[in-house]
């Protein structure tokens, strides 16, 4: 009989991702930024392929021509927007404000509804692209409702400085996944309003605690509320990766696909190792590359002339050199951001697909399939603007 | 694993050459399938009993997998149905046969494609080349003085921290030799138009060797030391200050800073952000500002000669300025006269000589004392050779009174002339 279980295995290589990412990244350099569609779309290839529920892998099957081609319609109606509205804010921020700060947040303001129209398009295009057994998922049409409401709650969490967070993850996120498709069948995510809190918990102790040592440091000058203060920033770290993995937890066990659920566990001290490993290693490898060069350049004004440094020469030096700075600098911008997702991303999809289950999959040979999303835009206007999802 | 798909496999199990997991894409069931190599393709063995040949010119294979020993297998008529072959002889033994797994399935919709390209540079074009600088060109008259200042402020505090190459993030020192400072303002005051400016002028000099300057809104006026460097007279300096007051009179700098605001974001939403997308920015940038610049230079020009010729210096400095650049870089042609946003120096030297009177005897616009002033303004005397600087040959004077946001900026690209 199948099993009531169905683990998901995870097949990424950091090395291997970190050879493409490098790979399309130089290309992308190289063109300008236009091989951007094609390598976000082979990372994305690469990414869904190693997920693999029950040992099949997700199928990412978006095309970068597709990709293109909603990126040049997004820029027939952006350009516009963009070139004018920035103009106007500029004008208005110095006209009135005599400030550049203002027109920013003016700026952000003016783009805010834009932003979550591309995302939820971007979100809308990525599922339509994905399959999993060869079926389809599928976001609804709700790109509009999606905008407002985001305003709205983005709102209450800026009034309320933050703390009411929770909420407002809980309830774009059920906006979302209740309008999501697996095949036929819709996804559900349960969970009351209060679901998410307990999540934030660490966060909430750490600011709690920083306000408490805070005003008493204020008040009686006492070293030990300064060492009880910083004893909350280490709480606050750990109180990030606990929302990460909680948050993540309780939203996943409370989502519904017929009567397939699922099970996680997440580890918060995971993530905090992943993070720290991470910067470890990569600030390890860009200090050894600048010592190495450091160690280099002097070797070579060794060899030529020994250690009497010229003025005039050393300029002239630095004026032959500046194109091998500039590509040494364009070089570690791609190094740097392949590195991230071989040491970040990849671990972190790891470890989350890693300890995630369906259970019930059974349910699963009912799934028909769903028909194609045709989506003439792809994800144009979140590429248009940068603001698709982190992959 | 279904109890009839394992006895599927107990049966044949010696005519195949492997096993796959096999979705037609109609449900999200999953069938183990045995597979057989054969001359015209990969048979594949279906549950149900049937066979599917699947010839080795249509197989496809997904690109860019995780798994590098397996191969995931369809058809390029058929878009929905895999074959997910983990076995790595097998998956190489397919990968041998099947000669097209890299080729497209989709034909690519050329021209869709050339329709919205089109397109988009056309609306791209229109928005910077016409909407843009016309909306600038009529809200920089409408901009109040404060607003213009505050601009000013902050695009000059921007430029000396951009072009400080101690890395120190303090920003290049500007000079201020009270000798040096009186005489500027002797230039000035001579020289100073008689028009109604809502701010005042304000002169800086920036202790860097290229040859430049540049004005910016709310009366910001910039010399390098290099261009003071590189005058022979006190004359073709208050030349140049003429001419970039002529630009602070027209607003041209008010209206350049707000036409990039608008023209930067437009080409940012072209470009992305890959490796931080700022050369190629400020490249295109300075394409796009090179067509406006021209006729904003001829009429600074043209107030230069005028001022100049009232306040009795003569106007064939700025001539004779730009003509000791012509012969140590020869004219700006090309490409570069593109990338320049100044009209060629011929014209305008032509254009000065002819504002001049010459039967008329002009008078040096400092005395020699006050002039060795102005050449020691940033302190020193080392700097006053002029002419044979490693720099020179690069640095084609251009105005650059737009706000330099590039945090490195590029020699070559910088190096403008007024």
């Amino acid at each position: 009989m199948v099993p009531r279980v169905l683990p998901i295995r995870y097949a990424g290589r950091a090395g291997a991702l970190f050879k493409l990412a490098l790979k399309t990244g130089l290309f992308t350099l190289l063109t300008l930024g236009f091989y951007r569609f094609w390598a976000r779309t082979r990372l994305r290839r690469y990414y869904w392929s190693a997920i693999r529920p029950g040992g099949i892998p997700l199928e990412y099957v978006g095309d970068p021509i597709e990709k293109l081609l909603g990126f040049l319609v997004a820029v027939v109606f952006m350009a516009f927007y963009i070139g004018v509205v920035n103009l106007i804010l500029m004008y208005f921020s110095f006209a009135l404000f005599q400030g550049n700060g203002i027109a920013y947040v003016l700026s952000f303001l003016g783009l805010a509804p834009i932003i979550f129209f591309a995302q939820y398009r971007a979100r809308r295009y990525i599922l339509a692209r994905t399959r999993w057994r060869g079926i389809r998922f599928g976001l609804e049409p709700g790109a509009g409702g999606y905008v407002w409401r985001s305003i709205v709650h983005y709102v209450v969490a800026i009034l309320s400085v933050g703390l009411s967070w929770p909420l407002t993850t809980l309830w774009l996120e059920k906006y979302r996944v209740n309008r999501t498709y697996y095949g036929d069948l819709q996804f559900v995510q349960g969970g009351k309003r209060t679901l998410l809190f307990g999540a934030m918990r660490h966060i909430y102790y750490a600011l709690g605690l920083s306000a408490v040592a805070g005003g008493m440091l204020a008040l009686s000058e006492n070293p030990a509320w300064a060492a009880l203060f910083l004893l909350t920033v280490p709480w606050a770290i750990y109180g990030w990766a606990y929302w990460r993995a909680e948050s993540f937890k309780r939203m996943t066990e409370t989502k519904e696909l017929g009567e397939i659920r699922f099970r996680t566990k997440p580890r918060p001290g995971r993530i905090i190792g992943i993070y720290l490993l991470g910067g470890l290693v990569l600030n390890l490898v860009l200090y050894g590359v600048l010592i190495l060069a450091v160690v280099l350049v002097i070797l070579a004004l060794g060899g030529t002339g020994g250690f009497d440094f010229d003025p005039e020469q050393i300029a002239q030096l630095g004026t032959a050199a500046t194109p091998a700075f500039v590509a040494i600098y364009f070089l570690g911008f791609v190094m740097i951001g392949a590195a991230t997702q071989a040491l970040f991303t990849l671990p972190m999809t790891r470890h989350f697909a890693e300890v995630t289950q369906v259970i019930d999959p059974s349910a699963l040979n009912r799934i028909q399939q769903r028909d194609r999303d045709e989506f003439a835009e792809a994800e144009g206007f979140a590429d248009a603007l940068d603001v698709g999802a982190a992959i | 694993m279904s109890s009839d798909v394992e006895n599927t496999r107990e049966t044949t199990r010696e005519s195949y050459d492997g096993f796959a997991d096999y979705v037609a894409g109609k449900r999200a069931v999953l069938a183990r399938v045995g597979l057989t190599v054969s001359g015209v393709g990969l048979v594949v063995h279906l549950p149900d009993g049937r066979q599917e040949i699947w010839p080795w010119d249509d197989l496809r294979a997904l690109k860019d997998q995780a798994d590098r020993e397996g191969v995931v297998i369809y058809r390029s008529g058929a878009q929905l149905a895999r074959l997910f072959v983990a076995d790595a002889a097998l998956a190489n033994a397919i990968k041998t046969r099947a000669t097209a797994l890299a080729r497209r399935t989709r034909p690519v919709p050329l021209a869709k494609l050339a329709g919205w390209a089109t397109a988009a540079v056309a609306s791209v074009a229109v928005i910077i080349f016409v909407l843009v600088p016309l909306m600038a060109s009529q809200l920089a008259e409408f901009l109040p003085a404060e607003g213009e200042k505050a601009l000013g402020d902050a695009t000059l505090e921007q430029i000396r921290v951009a072009l400080d190459e101690t890395g120190l993030g303090s920003g290049v020192n500007t000079c201020q030799t009270p000798q040096g400072r009186a005489a500027l303002d002797e230039i000035y005051a001579r020289i100073a138009p008689e028009i109604d400016l809502p701010y005042p002028v304000e002169i800086h000099v920036f202790d860097h060797e290229l040859v430049n300057a540049f004005a910016l809104p709310g009366g910001h006026v910039v010399l390098f030391r290099g261009l003071i460097d590189t005058a022979q007279t006190p004359d073709e300096v208050a030349a140049v200050l003429a001419h970039e007051i002529g630009h602070v009179v027209h607003r041209d700098p008010t209206r350049d800073a707000l036409r990039s605001a608008g023209s930067l974001g437009v080409l940012g939403l072209l470009f992305g952000d890959f490796a931080g997308g700022t050369v190629a920015l400020m490249l295109a940038n300075q394409l796009v500002n090179a067509s406006y610049s021209q006729a904003a230079e001829t009429r600074a020009d043209e107030f230069a000669h005028g001022v100049l010729e009232a306040a009795n210096v003569t106007p064939s400095a700025l001539g004779s300025f730009f003509k000791r650049m012509q012969d140590e870089n020869g004219d700006v042609e090309g490409f570069a006269a593109h990338l320049s946003s100044h009209p060629q120096f011929a014209k305008r030297i032509a254009a000065a000589a002819s504002a001049a009177d010459r039967a008329h005897q002009y008078d040096p616009v400092l005395s020699k004392a006050q002039w060795r002033g102005l050449q020691r303004i940033c302190g020193g005397s080392s700097h006053d050779v002029s002419g044979d600087e490693g720099d020179m040959s690069e640095s084609a004077p251009v105005d650059n009174p737009r706000p330099n946001r590039s945090e490195r900026p590029a020699r070559n690209q910088e190096g403008k002339v007024k």
